[in-house]
């Protein structure tokens, strides 16, 4: 089926060598399988701390939780979703082993660095790690755990950034930059024809190179005030990090979509050519990535005031080509076709809805007569929760479940399928529901403890635990599914390694 | 609480759509093109967004909350340092005044008239908010060391307004508040 509905394969690869890329893509997915679990209970114990459970906690803990929550849910999510394009992407072009296996390897150091600063380091300062916050905590937390979260985060940029490039080097030999940004289809010519899956992963790669450029001079910053007391300007600093950190979100959610144009066809039986409105849609990502992140300083009014315009229209525009393009698209591929719907097919279609419906919080909270009273509400998790774990999430769970039930041969009972599903869409939805009310009712985010004057915030955080609770059953037993799969291609493939 | 309606309705629709399409492969149509026929609806989609987006766009400029030159009635500073915010009528220049405010009398302000907050932070970013006695956030400024955020607002009930901190900035963020008034006469 896969010949007929995708481009030929043109990279051969000999079989230990491909053996040996399959055992690394599994490996990084196995990092999930273990990662996403207790990630997920770092968020539940946030909320069960919202919930009033633990009234005499130490605040440190509920941070702490937030910063570890917040950096290792992204990165999961984004290595995940660049290991398994790099697996999709090996059809047609040639990443290096050798990069991607050093690339893990310092991405498990980076995880552990995070681990020894906020665990037990106490290190609270937020993902976003705000200027000039992280050292001066008020003595909360020791300035060595906030060298070592950076450090971390260096380790990781560093883990990344040779990724990417090697990806890109991997492009540039079979593509010239133009070809695989797909600008000759902008022309109206279709040759050479390049699958969707390279164009979107260039825009993500390129888009990621410059948040990892961005990286790269925060940390050169805070080490120039650290070392030689050289303060930073902080709304540089702010729009650093803002640029980041969004850029890095917005790339996983590509990922996941690069997953969806690849592999939804397989279950549809119809290919996902790219075309001229694709490679526009596609390249004006590119260019509006870029302006996007200005939404996150809406509230500094020393900010000029034209980045606060251009963001918001940024961020308006930046909808159309996801809705008229790849969701449209997804639409358009089942209905009324023959779908084989499977765990992996039913996943990668859900997410896209996921897309939408946090989309459409996410460009009303663009607005900025909105933000004005939304900014920093639980309104914000709300979204970006939507089309994170009920998005690009639910892509990748859909692609992890395609990869090993391709590699071990095995599919789950269709009972399990609706029964996961289930648990998933309600669960989430639930769940978020019980964000966007509380942001709705000025909720905000990132308390520990909610003052006696937001006492609405604890009964939100109470009404949402039932559905936490549907939730992570749904993505147990998913583990538990995907996880037997998973255990027997390694097997399987491990078998064919040298 | 009118964006959760919208959000809402527009979710609801979304998810129908979805149902649609999924009972929609219960039977499929050997031979028919749906696909081209479902893609014809993307540049009708395309401009219908574009001009709702672009309406919208236009109707948020006069709702902007960033200063335009306006004269204020009464000028407030807002001084916000872990973990407590000064509301003064004068500006803040020691950790010794910033103390003595926060356990000052709360400051005054006149009932409807236009208030601009000079917003600033003596060590890390903080968020200031405007909660209404009945607990409505009316709006909000970031406070940033080395910068002042000017705020202004119009206050049409009277009573004890609170300041929350909505930007995350250590252990004792969520501890973190001022308050002033609003009074029917005007202040002093």
């Amino acid at each position: 089926m896969m010949a007929e509905i995708a481009l030929p394969a043109e990279v051969e690869w000999a079989p230990a060598e491909r053996a040996a890329f399959q055992r690394l893509t599994l490996a990084w997915s196995g990092t999930l399988f273990v990662l996403f679990p207790v990630l997920g209970l770092l968020g539940l114990f946030m909320r069960l701390s919202h919930a009033n459970f633990f009234p005499n906690l130490d605040p440190i803990w509920f941070y702490a939780a937030l910063t570890l929550h917040g950096v290792g849910m992204v990165g999961l999510w984004f290595i995940t979703g660049f290991s398994g394009v790099l697996y999709l992407l090996s059809r047609y072009v040639r990443p290096s082993l050798a990069v991607s296996r050093l690339s893990f390897a310092l991405t498990l150091l980076g995880v552990l660095l995070l681990v020894i600063a906020t665990l037990v380091g106490r290190f609270a300062a937020g993902w976003y790690f705000l200027y000039p916050l992280p050292y001066r905590s008020g003595g909360a937390w020791a300035n060595w755990a906030t060298d070592v979260y950076l450090i971390a985060l260096a380790t990781l940029g560093v883990a990344w950034t040779l990724w990417a490039l090697d990806l890109l080097r991997a492009i540039a030999q079979r593509y010239s930059l133009s070809q695989a940004l797909c600008w000759h289809y902008l022309r109206g010519e279709t040759k050479p024809e390049v699958p969707p899956l390279i164009l979107i992963t260039t825009v993500s790669t390129i888009a990621s190179l410059t948040g990892f450029v961005a990286a790269v001079i925060l940390l050169a910053f805070f080490a120039a005030d650290r070392l030689a007391g050289v303060p930073a300007d902080p709304l540089l600093m702010k729009n650093l990090v803002f640029y980041f950190g969004h850029v890095l979100v917005n790339i996983t959610m590509y990922l996941g979509v690069a997953m969806l144009y690849d592999v939804l066809p397989q279950y549809v039986g119809h290919p996902w050519k790219t075309t001229a409105t694709t490679a526009f849609a596609w390249n004006a990502v590119l260019f509006l990535v870029l302006f996007a992140y200005f939404h996150h300083l809406y509230m500094d009014f020393a900010q000029p005031k034209a980045f606060q315009v251009l963001g918001q229209m940024a961020s308006y525009m930046i909808s159309l080509p996801a809705a008229v393009v790849s969701i449209l698209g997804t639409l358009a591929m089942v209905y009324r076709t023959k779908v084989r719907w499977t765990l992996a097919s039913s996943l990668l279609f859900a997410g896209t809805m996921g897309w939408a419906v946090g989309g459409v919080a996410a460009v009303i909270d663009s607005t900025i007569a909105i933000n004005f009273r939304f900014h920093n509400t639980l309104w914000v998790p709300a979204h970006f929760h939507t089309y994170f774990l009920m998005g690009v999430v639910l892509m990748i769970m859909g692609f992890l479940a395609h990869l090993t039930a391709q590699l071990s041969g095995r599919e789950e009972p269709p009972a399990l399928r609706r029964t996961i599903l289930t648990l998933l869409l309600v669960g989430g939805y639930g769940f978020l529901l019980m964000f966007y009310l509380a942001g709705a009712h000025h909720v905000p985010r990132r308390y520990a403890v909610y003052p006696e004057e937001l006492a609405q915030g604890i009964l939100y955080a109470r009404l949402s635990l039932p559905f936490i609770a549907l939730l992570s059953i749904g993505i147990l037993l998913y583990i538990w599914e995907v996880g037997k799969r998973w255990a027997l291609a390694f097997a399987t493939v491990g078998a064919r390694s040298p | 609480m009118a964006a959760f309606e919208l959000w809402s309705f527009l979710a609801l629709i979304i998810v129908a759509v979805y149902a649609h399409f999924v009972l929609s492969t219960r039977a499929p149509a050997e031979g028919e093109d749906y696909y081209k026929a479902i893609g014809q609806l993307r540049r009708p989609l395309f401009v219908f967004l574009a001009l709702l987006l672009l309406i919208s766009f236009a109707l948020s400029v006069p709702h902007f909350p960033y200063p335009r030159n306006q004269i204020p009635d009464k000028v407030v500073y807002v001084t916000a340092k872990q973990f407590a915010f000064a509301i003064t009528e004068k500006p803040i220049r020691t950790d010794e005044e910033f103390e003595e405010a926060t356990t000052a009398e709360p400051v005054k302000v006149p009932i409807n008239a236009l208030v601009e907050f000079r917003v600033t932070s003596r060590d890390v970013n903080h968020g200031f908010s405007l909660y209404a006695p009945d607990g409505e956030l009316l709006g909000q400024t970031q406070a940033m060391p080395g910068y002042v955020n000017r705020l202004f607002m119009r206050f049409d009930r009277p009573g004890t307004y609170l300041a929350l901190c909505l930007e995350y900035c250590g252990i004792g963020h969520h501890r973190m508040r001022g308050i002033f008034e609003v009074v029917a006469q005007k202040g002093r």
